[in-house]
């Protein structure tokens, strides 16, 4: 009884140190950033983790500057329609993929991963060129697409691991029960693979919203270009100041988004939805 | 309330063939069953009268009307899915609703008709839970809600109760049955247990290799089988076979001979083929001394294994032969044993008899009750002439 009980807390005491060794390593970065955004320009040298004075200018500096604004407003349509659009083909695509025998599927799947394989770098040349060429370069489309390719096979796996766990046979009742293909895709299979879209968005959209390398290369303007590759272009009010400040606050304005995609879809990404369809 | 009739029906899958040309009509209200051993084809049977699956060639009719090109949704039959397949994120009520919210019916219709359902189905204090909080007799009945809710022309059931306990699903096959009596609704019923087939069904098709072996109701099957296949699916414990030959005006046994059953006369039997001989357990009755009617079989039995039963008591005895080579039956009725020239009997005797295992019986057979089956093709030599 001692025994246990000893095992139990030291079991316990092992998995909180883990857990505040993890989070910490996960937060620290982000506290520094948060604690940077907050400093006056003078105090940003001073090496300390909490700031001395809490000042809001950096934040009301980057939001008053228009290539900012420009720039979130770019990186929050571009991420939105590159989710949307990789999820419907990803969608269709994986569901096929499952339901349909067709030869081949096996090939499409390696396929679809051999895409995600290819290093970004190693296209973004040709990319560069044909996109001035087709007149996609510096728009939105043209950062929209790359985006979604990149992201459709992740999309694609994702949604095909869920689709095959629903039994098939729910799929057949709902069309005796009167519902069109679509409307027993719509009204049962996607309820029921939510939590897989969820996960699927999640990916994809932090894809799209974090990228550097395909945001800095084929955009010139304030037209497409996103805040990664927007912050790379922040100056100080002089010559002589670096925009350290700026940068900070910058980054704290695009994390919080992604934070709070997470935390509002995380109850939405828990498994065991299916219990219950069919038996055990 | 439909009639359905399949017409030279066929269903091919790349290198097989699931259902081979298949016709039979099933008449408006009646309660079918089509049963058979596993991959014999009776789902795919099914799944095509529904229009899951399309017919490779042959038509299907209901009412008349050929439904071959018509989509599951306009069929309007339901179905009960031998996993249920009741909608994990829908309350019983909205799994009830569902097919009715797709008719385009209104609120106040849906809910009247979603509680008469829940009343015949005592679902009414289930309403609003979620099927994960349902037991798996209830999550059966609401399966059926959803399926009487629509008040369709066509029941079909998939192995409704195969997975459910054995006491629940005695249960619930006496409700089926009632429910079905009280609604009316042609029904169609697949399953693999014989008992559910023989107690549920107003006529049974018995399906194997996909392919009809024989209908009718479910005394014709039991005491004028078709052929072997059929005569050792149907009942339970199973008929007895054992190899038998015709030669010199008696059918020759290893139990001894015994003279032709009605049906059968000397005109018909061949000397020399090689015949099968069944006899159903409850058709062997101990006798006592000499007072055995003449042409009847009689014969004394070691007893090896007694099954006390309660209201009756099955007996095991070996029989052992050396002059019947090649005697077969067909691969699903087969034993364990690979032994090819002795079998263990069964027959079902009144438990008030006093015996042990060990000990020698008695006993006789009718040669009325005798079925007479071709060795090689297995068709029965006294149903041809019926």
């Amino acid at each position: 009884m001692m025994r246990a009980g000893r095992q139990d807390r030291r079991e316990r005491l092992w998995w909180g140190v883990g857990g505040v060794l993890v989070v910490a390593y996960a937060l620290v970065p982000v506290a520094w950033l948060v604690s940077l955004s907050l400093k006056p320009a003078e105090d940003l040298g001073d090496n300390r983790f909490v700031p001395r004075q809490i000042t809001l200018e950096h934040y009301v500096t980057i939001f008053q500057d228009p290539q900012f604004s420009s720039a979130l407003w770019n990186s929050v349509g571009i991420a939105a329609i590159s989710t949307l659009a990789a999820l419907l083909l990803g969608a269709g695509a994986a569901y096929a993929i499952v339901r349909l025998e067709f030869s081949g599927r096996r090939l499409m799947l390696a396929a679809a991963l051999a895409v995600a394989m290819f290093p970004p770098v190693s296209i973004i040349g040709p990319l560069f060129n044909m996109w001035r060429t087709l007149g996609l370069y510096d728009t939105w489309a043209g950062l929209i697409l790359p985006y979604m390719t990149f992201t459709l096979p992740l999309a694609i796996w994702t949604l095909a691991a869920f689709f095959r766990e629903i039994p098939w046979d729910l799929e057949k009742a709902a069309r005796v029960d009167g519902a069109s293909p679509l409307q027993a895709f719509v009204h049962v299979i996607l309820p029921l693979a939510a939590p897989g879209v969820f996960t699927a968005a999640i990916l994809v959209f932090m894809f799209a919203w974090n990228d550097f390398l395909f945001a800095i290369s084929l955009t010139s303007t304030n037209d497409a270009r996103t805040v990664p590759a927007a912050i790379a272009f922040f100056t100080g009010s002089s010559l002589f100041e670096l925009p350290t400040g700026a940068i900070a606050a910058a980054s704290v304005v695009v994390t919080l988004p992604v934070i709070l995609v997470v935390l509002l879809f995380q109850r939405r990404i828990v498994a065991g939805l299916t219990s219950g369809a069919i038996k055990g | 309330m439909a009639s359905i009739e399949l017409r030279s029906v066929i269903k091919r899958y790349p290198g097989t063939t699931a259902v081979k040309e298949t016709s039979l009509t099933i008449a408006d209200g009646e309660f079918f069953i089509l049963v058979g051993p596993s991959g014999c084809g009776k789902s795919t049977l099914l799944n095509m009268i529904v229009g899951l699956d399309d017919v490779s060639g042959g038509e299907i009719l209901v009412d008349g009307q050929v439904v071959n090109d018509l989509d599951p949704k306009e069929r309007n039959m339901a179905m009960v899915f031998q996993s249920y397949a009741i909608y994990p994120h829908m309350t019983v009520r909205e799994n009830m609703a569902f097919p009715l919210k797709l008719a385009g019916l209104s609120q106040e219709d849906i809910a009247t008709r979603v509680e008469q359902a829940a009343d015949i189905l005592e679902l009414r204090g289930l309403l609003e839970r979620k099927p994960g909080a349902l037991s798996g007799g209830q999550r059966q009945r609401v399966a059926m809600g959803r399926a009487i809710v629509r008040d369709p022309e066509v029941f079909l059931l998939d192995e409704p109760l195969s997975n459910l306990d054995a006491k629940l699903r005695t249960q619930m096959r006496t409700e089926l049955a009632r429910l079905q009596r009280r609604l009316g609704t042609t029904t169609v019923y697949v399953t693999h247990d014989q008992t559910e087939a023989m107690t549920l069904g107003d006529r049974v098709a018995v399906l194997r290799h996909g392919e009809i072996q024989q209908v009718g109701t479910p005394r014709q099957l039991y005491e004028h089988p078709a052929n072997l296949f059929v005569a050792g699916f149907i009942g339970s414990p199973a008929m007895n076979f054992l190899p038998g030959r015709w030669s010199g005006g008696s059918l020759q046994l290893p139990l001894g001979s015994i003279a032709l059953p009605p049906g059968l006369d000397d005109a018909s039997m061949q000397a020399g083929t090689s015949l099968v001989l069944g006899f159903r357990p409850e058709h062997l009755q101990p006798v006592s001394g000499e007072n055995v009617e003449a042409g009847n079989l009689d014969f004394t039995a070691r007893i090896e294994v007694l099954e006390w039963m309660g209201a009756e008591l099955f007996v095991y005895f070996d029989v052992e032969w050396s002059d019947y080579p090649g005697f077969t039956l067909p691969e699903e009725l087969e034993t364990d044993s690979k032994d090819t020239a002795r079998r263990v009997m069964v027959a079902r005797i009144d438990p008030a008899r006093g015996l042990k295992e060990g000990d020698t019986l008695h006993l006789c057979l009718a040669a009325a009750h005798l079925q007479v089956f071709d060795g090689t093709s297995g068709a029965n030599l006294r149903a041809k002439s019926v």
